[in-house]
C-alpha cells in the first residue's frame, strides 16, 4: 500500500546514520549451504586432496572476508594455503595403514583439522577490533581449533553412519575400500565439517550461543541415531508385529491371580498395597530428612561454610542417581526381594529431589527476617525454623505432592530389581511372556497413577 | 552503657565502613546517628549486637565485649538488644503475634520453641508489647496485611518483647510515608522515655533528627565527625557531615526547605 | 532485671483479640494425617527394629565391598555409559519434536476446548507409564536393545514435554497475538510471532532439564536389557567379587551425570535469564569456549 503523503521520514531525521544490523542466524544459513555445496563438488571431483582443500580455503577465506571478519589479504592468503595442506594431512592419516575406521583413526585424522581451525581462529582474532589482549587470542584460536577438530571427529563418525558407508561400519578395508570412500564419504563427512567448524567458528565471533548450540545439537543426534542403530523405517516395519502382538497383550487376563501359584493364590492388589505403602514411606520420611539438608545446602540457612558446602555435595551427588539403583544397591545390601530395601530407596530417591528443590526455593528467600531473628538472639536452628521456613512453607508442601508421585511411579517398577512392590509381579509375568497378564497388571498401575495424580492436583489448588 | 573504643570494622570485600570510631553513650539516651548513605551508619548500629566483623578496637555493651564474645555471649547480649529495621523485616506470611514471638526465641527452652508452645507469660509479653504499639487488635492477622506504618510498628513490638534495655533501629522510616514516619518515631520517643531505653536511630532526614533527637552523632566516611547536642548543630555542621549543601531531599519535608 | 509494665494507659482499654482455634485444629489434623498412613505403611513392609538396626551395617558392608573400585572394565562401562547418553539424547528428541506443535493444540489460550482436552488427556496418559514399564511393553515389539529404550523414553518424553510446553505457552502474554490477529495475520503467523518468540527459551530450557532427567532413565532402562549401563550395575552387583567393579561403574555413572547436569543447569540459566551467570563452572565453560572477553559493541563495529 502506498500513501499519498510521501516518505514516511521527515528530511531533517534522514541525516543519521542507520545503525548495521547485527548478523542473524538466518543469514548465516546462505553461507554454510554454499559451503556445504563447494565440499560437495569437490567431493564429486574424485580423491585429489589438495584439489578439495584449496576448495575448502577459499571458500572459507571468501566467508569470513564478505563478512568482514578478516580483511587483511595475508591472512586470507593464509587460510586459503591451510586448507590443501590439512585435506592432504587428512587423506594420507586416512589412507594409512589402518583395517577400520574406528575412534582412534578418527581423532588422529581431525588433528589435521584442528590445524586449520588454529589458522582461521588466529586470523579472525588477530582482526578483531578492538585489539585483543595475547591471552584472549590464544585461547579464541585454541577455541576455534577445537570446534573444527571436534566437528571433524564428529563428522568422521557421523559421515560412517549415514548412506554410503554405512557398509563399512566396524568391516576391514583396504586400499579400494578407501577409494570407495572418497566419494561419497568425503561428500557427507565434509559437508558436515565445514558446516559446523564454521559455524562455531562465526558463533565464537559473534557469541551466538544459538547458532553453536543448534550445530552441536545436530552432531549430537547424528552420532547418537548411529550409534544405537535408530531408525524411522525400523520403526514403521514394526507396526505390522505390533498388530499381531496386540492379541497377546489383550485381552487383559485379569483371572490368573485367583488360579496361578496354588495352594495360595497371588492377590494382584496385595504388591500393589505394599507398593503404595513403599511409596508413602519414602515420600514421608524422604521429605522430613531433607528439611536440614535443605537449609543447609542454602548460603543463607547453612549453619557454617563446611556444612554448607557438604550439604550441596551430597545433594548434587545424591541426585545423579537412578531411583532404581538406589533400588539395587539397597536390595543388594539389605536383601532381596524385600519392600524394606524399597522403602529405603525411595526414602533416599525423595531426599535428593527434596533437597535439591526446597534449598533453591530457600536461596530465594528474603534475608531480613532472618537477621532480625538472629538480632534477637535467636539460635541458628531457631532462626531456620522461625525466619526461613514459613517463607517457603507452600513451595514444601506443593513440592511434597509432587515428589510423591514421582515416589508412585517409581516404585511400581522397583520389584524388577527386587526393592518390593508391584513391579516383582511384573517382572515375573513378563519372564512367563505372560502378556496378557502384564497387561493387567499396566493397567493397574494406569489408574492408580491416574488416580493419585488428580488427588495431588485437587490438594494444590486447595493450599494455594 | 555503650563504649566504643578505636573500633574499625572492614567487610570481607575489604570495604572499611567503619574507621577507628570512639565513642560513649550512658544508658537511657536518644541518640540520632546522620551520614550519608555508605558512610557507616547501618554499620555502626551493627557493631553494637556484633553482626558485623569488628576487625580491631573495642566496643563494650554494659561492660560485655562484642569483640571476640563466644557465639552463646552474644546470643545473650543480642537477646537484650532490640532491632528495628527499615524493611521490616517481617516474616510476611507469618502472623502478627509469631512475628512478635521471635523477640523471645532466645529466652524459652530449645523444645518449646521447636514445638511452637510457648510458656503463657512470654505470650502475656507479646500481648503488652503490641498494646504498647497499639496494634493489638491486629494479633492474629497475617502480618502482609498490615499496611506498612502497622508492619513498622509489629517490628518495634518484637523488639519490645525482647525486654530490651538498648533498642537499634536502622533508619527506622525511611520506607514510610511523612504522617506515618511521625508516628513512628513519637513511639520511639515514648518508649525511650517510659521505659528508659537507650535508643540509637539512623536517619537519613535532618529534619526530623532536629525534631525528635537529643544527641547527635555525625558520621562522614566510616569516621566520627560530630558528637554533640543537637540544639547545637548549625547547617556548616551538617555541611561538614554530608561534605555537601543541605537539598531538599536531606529533608522529610522537603517542600518547606 | 524486672519485667517493666508495657501498658500505657492511653490504649489498654483495646480489647485484646480471641486467639483463632482453627489453625491450631489444622495442625492437629495435618500430623495425624500423616502419622496413620506412615503407621499403616510401616506395618506393611517387613519393617522390625532389628532390620532397621542392621541396615546400617548391612549398607556399610556394601559400600566397603565396592571400595577400592576396580577400574579394569572402564573401557566398556564408558561405552554402556554412552550408549544411555545417546538412547537419552534421541528420546529427548522425539519427545521436543513431537510434543512442541501438540502443546499448542494443549493450550486454552491459543486451542479451543474440544482441542485441548483430548490432547491433555492424552498427555496425562502417556505420563502415567513409567517409561520402565513403556519399555517392557516395547521390548517384545522391537526386540532387546536401546531401541525399545529410546522409544519409550521418547513415548513418555512426549507427556511430560508436552504438559510443561503448554503450560508455558498458556502464561504468554497476549498482547502480541492480538496485535498480529488486528494487522491481519493468519493463525500461524499468530503462532510464530506472537507466541514462539516469548515461549521458546522456557521450552527449550524444559528440553534441557528433560535430558537430564532422560539420562536417569535411560541409565535405568538396562536392568530390562533395554540398553545402557543399567545392566552393568545389576550383573557386578550379584557377585560379591565384582562388587569392586560395580563400584567403579557406579562411580563413572555420577561422574558422567555430574558434568551433564552442571554444563545443562548454565545453559538452562543463560537461556532463560539471557546473560551469563557468574559461577565458577560458568566462567569456565565461557573460558573453554572463548567467549568470555568480547564487547558486545564489537558485533556493530564488524
Amino acid at each position: 500500500m502506498t500513501t499519498s503523503q510521501g516518505s514516511l521520514t521527515p528530511p531533517a531525521m534522514g541525516t543519521s546514520e542507520r545503525p548495521e544490523p547485527p548478523i542473524q542466524v538466518a543469514g548465516l544459513v546462505l553461507p554454510l549451504l554454499a559451503a556445504i555445496a563447494a565440499y560437495t563438488l569437490a567431493g564429486l571431483l574424485g580423491s585429489q586432496a589438495i584439489l578439495w582443500g584449496l576448495l575448502i580455503g577459499a571458500v572459507t577465506a571468501g566467508f569470513v572476508w564478505w563478512r568482514n571478519f578478516v580483511q587483511e589479504i595475508p591472512w586470507l592468503v593464509a587460510i586459503v594455503v591451510a586448507g590443501p595442506i590439512a585435506t592432504s594431512l587428512f587423506s594420507s592419516v586416512l589412507r594409512s595403514r589402518t583395517t577400520v575406521i574406528e575412534k582412534g583413526l578418527s581423532s588422529r585424522a581431525s588433528l589435521s583439522w584442528l590445524l586449520f581451525g588454529l589458522v582461521v581462529g588466529l586470523a579472525m582474532s588477530q582482526a578483531s577490533r578492538p585489539r585483543l589482549p595475547g591471552i584472549a587470542i590464544a585461547a579464541r584460536s585454541m577455541a576455534t581449533a577445537l570446534a573444527f577438530g571436534l566437528s571433524s571427529f564428529l563428522a568422521l563418525q557421523a559421515g560412517t553412519s549415514i548412506g554410503y558407508i554405512e557398509a563399512l561400519r566396524g568391516r576391514e578395508i583396504d586400499g579400494g575400500a578407501i577409494q570407495f570412500l572418497t566419494t561419497g564419504f568425503y561428500v557427507q563427512a565434509g559437508a558436515i565439517l565445514l558446516a559446523l567448524g564454521l559455524a562455531a567458528a562465526v558463533a565464537l565471533r559473534l557469541r551466538n550461543g544459538v547458532l553453536f548450540a543448534g550445530a552441536s545439537a545436530v552432531v549430537m543426534t547424528l552420532v547418537a541415531v548411529n550409534q544405537i542403530n535408530f531408525s524411522v523405517k525400523e520403526i514403521l516395519s514394526s507396526f505390522t508385529r505390533l498388530g499381531a502382538l496386540a492379541g497377546e497383550f489383550w485381552p487383559p487376563d485379569w483371572a490368573w491371580p485367583k488360579t496361578i501359584g496354588q495352594p495360595e493364590a497371588v492377590h494382584i492388589f496385595e504388591p500393589f498395597i505394599e507398593t503404595l505403602q513403599i511409596a508413602v514411606i519414602g515420600a514421608t520420611l524422604g521429605c522430613i530428612i531433607a528439611v536440614p539438608l535443605a537449609f543447609s545446602a542454602s548460603r543463607a540457612t547453612a549453619p557454617n561454610y563446611p556444612t554448607y558446602w557438604f550439604s550441596k555435595a551430597f545433594m548434587n551427588v545424591f541426585r545423579t542417581i537412578p531411583d532404581l539403583f538406589w533400588g539395587i544397591l539397597f536390595a543388594t545390601a539389605v536383601g532381596f526381594g524385600s519392600p524394606f530395601a524399597g522403602a529405603l530407596a525411595m526414602i533416599m530417591f525423595s531426599l535428593s529431589i527434596m533437597a535439591k528443590l526446597l534449598s533453591e526455593t530457600v536461596d530465594s528467600i528474603d534475608v531480613g527476617p532472618l537477621e532480625a531473628a538472629k538480632s534477637a538472639g535467636a539460635r541458628h536452628w531457631q532462626m531456620v525454623q522461625y525466619a526461613a521456613y514459613p517463607q517457603v512453607a507452600p513451595n514444601y508442601v506443593a513440592y511434597a505432592l509432587y515428589i510423591f508421585e514421582l515416589n508412585i511411579r517409581a516404585s511400581v517398577v522397583l520389584g524388577i530389581v527386587g526393592a518390593g512392590g508391584i513391579g516383582r509381579l511384573l517382572d515375573e509375568r513378563r519372564n512367563f511372556f505372560q502378556w496378557d497378564q502384564v497387561m493387567a497388571i499396566v493397567m493397574v498401575i494406569f489408574v492408580a497413577v491416574i488416580l493419585i495424580e488428580i488427588f495431588s492436583i485437587w490438594v494444590r489448588k486447595k493450599i494455594v | 552503657m555503650i563504649e566504643f573504643t578505636e573500633a574499625s570494622v572492614v567487610y570481607p570485600n575489604g570495604f572499611r565502613a567503619l574507621d577507628k570510631v570512639s565513642l560513649t553513650i550512658e544508658d537511657g539516651e536518644f541518640v540520632v546517628v546522620v551520614g550519608l548513605s555508605g558512610a557507616g551508619k547501618s554499620t555502626l548500629l551493627r557493631a553494637v549486637n556484633g553482626l558485623v566483623p569488628i576487625v580491631e578496637g573495642s566496643v563494650k555493651v554494659h561492660g560485655q565485649e562484642v569483640v571476640g564474645a563466644t557465639a552463646a555471649e552474644l546470643r545473650e547480649l543480642r537477646s537484650r538488644i532490640g532491632m528495628i529495621f527499615q524493611t521490616f523485616n517481617l516474616v510476611n506470611r507469618a502472623t502478627v503475634v509469631s512475628n512478635v514471638m521471635m523477640g523471645r526465641l532466645s529466652k524459652v527452652p530449645r523444645w518449646r520453641s521447636i514445638l511452637g508452645m510457648w510458656p503463657a507469660q512470654d505470650k502475656e509479653l507479646a500481648l503488652q508489647a503490641l498494646e504498647r504499639v497499639g496494634i493489638v487488635e491486629k494479633t492474629y492477622e497475617r502480618a502482609s496485611n498490615l499496611s506498612g506504618g502497622q508492619q513498622q510498628r509489629v517490628g518495634i513490638a518484637r523488639a519490645l518483647a525482647q525486654e530490651p534495655t538498648v533498642i537499634l533501629a536502622d533508619e527506622p522510616v525511611a520506607s514510610l510515608d511523612p504522617v506515618t514516619s511521625h508516628m513512628v518515631m513519637r513511639d520511639l520517643q515514648r518508649i525511650n522515655r517510659e521505659l528508659n531505653i537507650t535508643t540509637l536511630i539512623n536517619l537519613h532526614f535532618l529534619d526530623l533528627a532536629r525534631q525528635y533527637g537529643k544527641r547527635l552523632i555525625g558520621l562522614r566516611d566510616g569516621k566520627l565527625v560530630y558528637d554533640g547536642d543537637i540544639n547545637d548543630v548549625d547547617d556548616d555542621q551538617f555541611r561538614e557531615i554530608y561534605g555537601r549543601a543541605i537539598t531538599p531531599d536531606d529533608l522529610l519535608e522537603g517542600a518547606e526547605a | 532485671m524486672t519485667v517493666p509494665d508495657l501498658v500505657p494507659d492511653a490504649v489498654s482499654d483495646v480489647p485484646r483479640p480471641k486467639e483463632p482455634q482453627f489453625t491450631k485444629w489444622l495442625r492437629i489434623i495435618i500430623v495425624v494425617g500423616l502419622i496413620i498412613p506412615l503407621l499403616w505403611s510401616a506395618t506393611g513392609l517387613e519393617i522390625s527394629p532389628s532390620r532397621i538396626w542392621e541396615a546400617p551395617g548391612q549398607i556399610w558392608t556394601l559400600l566397603g565391598g565396592m571400595f577400592p573400585p576396580d577400574w579394569t572394565g572402564t573401557p566398556k562401562t564408558i561405552e554402556l555409559i554412552l550408549e544411555s547418553l545417546y538412547v537419552a539424547w534421541i528420546g529427548t528428541i522425539i519427545g521436543a519434536t513431537l510434543s512442541f506443535p501438540l502443546a499448542f493444540l494443549a493450550a486454552t489460550n491459543v486451542a479451543p476446548r474440544s482441542v485441548t482436552l483430548p490432547v491433555r488427556s492424552f498427555f496425562s496418559a502417556i505420563r502415567a507409564f513409567p517409561e520402565l514399564v513403556l519399555a517392557i511393553m516395547f521390548i517384545p515389539a522391537f526386540g532387546l536393545g536401546p531401541f525399545a529404550g529410546t522409544l519409550a523414553i521418547g513415548l513418555h518424553s512426549i507427556g511430560t514435554l508436552g504438559k510443561l510446553s503448554s503450560e508455558v505457552i498458556e502464561g504468554v502474554d497476549d498482547g502480541p497475538i492480538e496485535a498480529i490477529k488486528a494487522s491481519g495475520g493468519t493463525y500461524f503467523q499468530q503462532m510464530r510471532f506472537g507466541v514462539v518468540p516469548q515461549a521458546l527459551p522456557t521450552i527449550v530450557a524444559y528440553w534441557l532439564y528433560r535430558f537430564e532427567i532422560n539420562i536417569r532413565a535411560s541409565a535405568v532402562l538396562g536392568v530390562i536389557g533395554a540398553g545402557g549401563v543399567g545392566a552393568e550395575i545389576v550383573g557386578r552387583l550379584r557377585f560379591r567379587g565384582d562388587w569392586p567393579k560395580a563400584g567403579a561403574v557406579l562411580i563413572l555413572t555420577i561422574i558422567t551425570v555430574l558434568l551433564i547436569d552442571t554444563a545443562s543447569s548454565i545453559i538452562r540459566r543463560r537461556i532463560i535469564t539471557g546473560h551469563a551467570s557468574s559461577s565458577r563452572p560458568a566462567k569456565w565453560m565461557a573460558a573453554l569456549l572463548g567467549a568470555n572477553d568480547e564487547p558486545s559493541t564489537e558485533i556493530a563495529e564488524a
